[in-house]
């Protein structure tokens, strides 16, 4: 029992990761009808400027703040320069405008960085938390408090402040929202800004789990791409509840199902895409997208 | 004093011109009548009057020109747009969709209390959205999704409103009940209101003027009784002779 309750924490702590990419991911999609390819990408080479600026003396919290903040804005530009051009284009063009961030972004890390791994600095102390058996790692802990926090940020920003009602609006309809006087486009901006942000939590809490390389968020993405389809694309709930699942899964299933092991693991969110794709496509949280004959 | 003067408006979409050419004025506090067959430019006239669609000509409020400025710059100047189909917030709340109504009114202490006031005053207008506050917008009644798009525009507090088809899809009791309040509030805010509507004789009950629209042109122009007594008018638009 305290084995399987190990495995769960565990699972949780990998979950909140996902969880936030898929975040990322879901609030793209909310307010542009774009899937980001690119979201892991951008939280990968946030994380490079995380470990640039510790690698430069920064202290890890500073350089934390410092990252989200450039990211931020990085974010905010490339849908400016990049995305705003194709506004309104089929989608199939959109999709391999993203595609092509994910190259260059990739290929830029590698180019600035080199492809060898880098060790990334893990914020949170060494060891475990133990009651009843049960060891939580510190790191787990953290991630969970992390993605705890970054939630209940993204809560109150929607919910509570006038910026959020008007992403809202935004994300629901945007000739009405233009009609009340939002200014759409920087709307669009904000929430690209957004996700680069949230995006590039879950890069800086992944990083110290695996090692830091152009490639690192590859498998993290296609985890996050399960969640948010588990989730529904169009629910931020559904992005988290997902994720953690998600997590949840893969590390159970890697535990109890004999011939999944660890290598097989990675198979588990793709199974879940399939499964909701045929079962619920718009996912448990999300709305099913309904038109009259 | 006119509050609304647009001069040699064209607008389309695209290759397809719609309006050529469409001259008119508005008083302060007037409300105007645009009727016409579908296809004859009405909604596009509003679209073009909110900066929704391209234009070329000249459209004064006050002192400001408005043609050629994008929707939000537009509603900044007071200009309240319900368009066409309502373009409710679905699945934001009723209390949310007003309040996205003064999404540009300043947010200072002394402001916010303002637009708690003026939700106090349409609540006043549609009693019915202050049982509803908390409920999805997307679940109302098509009347009472055209309560609440008039509502968010006036929360706007805003100095020309712009009606496309209040009655579409709407019973006729329900509609009567609308046009009623549209007057009142006329009356009592003193907005200017431009009003497009199938329902020619609704629409010239509450105008003071109104203006024929055929194929992107003003073809008939003049005061509410004017128009109706036009025999050509009457038999196309109010389904009677004079």
């Amino acid at each position: 029992m305290t084995g399987f309750l190990q495995q769960l924490v565990q699972g949780l702590g990998a979950g909140a990761i996902y969880a936030s990419l898929a975040l990322a991911l879901v609030l793209i999609y909310q307010f542009t009808g774009i899937v980001n390819f690119a979201q892991g990408e951008l939280a990968m080479f946030s994380t490079y400027l995380a470990w640039q600026f510790t690698a430069a003396g920064m202290p890890f919290w500073l350089a934390l703040a410092l990252t989200l903040a450039v990211s931020f804005a990085g974010g905010m530009l490339i849908e400016r320069l990049v995305i705003r051009p194709v506004e309104g284009a089929p989608e199939l063009t959109v999709v391999i405008v993203t595609v092509g961030l994910f190259i260059f972004v990739n290929a830029a890390a590698g180019w600035i960085w080199t492809f060898l791994i880098k060790d990334f600095p893990n914020p949170f102390p060494g060891g475990a938390l133990e009651a009843g058996g049960l060891r939580v790692s510190y790191s787990t802990l953290g991630v969970l408090v992390v993605v705890g926090l970054v939630m209940g940020l993204l809560y109150l920003l929607f919910q509570h402040t006038r910026i959020g009602l008007g992403m809202r609006a935004v994300a629901t309809n945007p000739d009405s929202a233009r009609l009340v006087g939002i200014r759409v486009g920087w709307t669009l901006a904000l929430g690209w800004g957004l996700a680069a942000t949230v995006g590039a939590v879950s890069g800086v809490l992944v990083a110290p789990l695996l090692f830091l390389e152009p490639n690192m968020m590859g498998g993290v993405l296609i985890y996050a791409f399960a969640a948010a389809t588990l989730g529904g694309f169009d629910s931020p709930v559904g992005a988290v509840v997902g994720g953690l699942i998600v997590g949840v899964a893969e590390t159970l299933a890697g535990a109890y199902v004999g011939f999944i092991g660890s290598d097989l693991k990675v198979g588990v969110p793709l199974v879940i895409i399939l499964g909701v794709l045929l079962l619920r496509p718009q996912g448990l949280f999300g709305r099913a997208a309904v038109e009259r004959a | 004093m006119s509050a609304l003067v647009v001069t040699d408006l064209h607008a389309g979409y695209g290759d397809a011109r719609v309006l050529h050419g469409v001259s008119l004025s508005v008083g302060e506090g007037e409300v105007c009548a645009i009727l016409g067959p579908n296809g004859a430019g009405k909604t596009t006239l509003l679209r073009a009057l909110s900066g929704m669609v391209r234009t070329r000509g000249t459209v004064r409020l006050g002192d400001a020109d408005l043609a050629g400025r994008s929707p939000d710059t537009i509603a900044r100047q007071g200009v309240a747009h319900v368009p066409e189909g309502r373009g409710t917030f679905m699945p934001l709340t009723v209390e949310e969709n007003l309040r996205l109504g003064a999404y540009v009114r300043p947010a200072s202490r002394r402001a916010r209390a303002e637009v708690d006031a003026d939700l106090e005053r349409i609540h006043g207008y549609f009693p019915v959205l202050k049982t509803r506050l908390r409920q999805a917008a997307g679940s109302l009644s098509g009347g009472e999704q055209q309560m609440l798009a008039i509502g968010r525009a006036l929360m706007l507090r805003p100095r020309l409103l712009l009606l496309d088809e209040p009655s579409l899809g709407l019973a006729p009791l329900v509609t009567r009940e609308l046009f009623r309040i549209v007057r009142t509030i006329n009356e009592q805010e003193r907005t200017t209101v431009v009003v497009v509507e199938q329902n020619a004789h609704l629409a010239l009950g509450i105008a003071q003027q109104a203006h024929v629209l055929e194929t992107g042109r003003i073809v008939l122009s003049g005061t509410a009784e004017q128009i109706r007594a036009d025999e050509q008018v009457a038999q196309s638009y109010l389904g009677y002779r004079v």
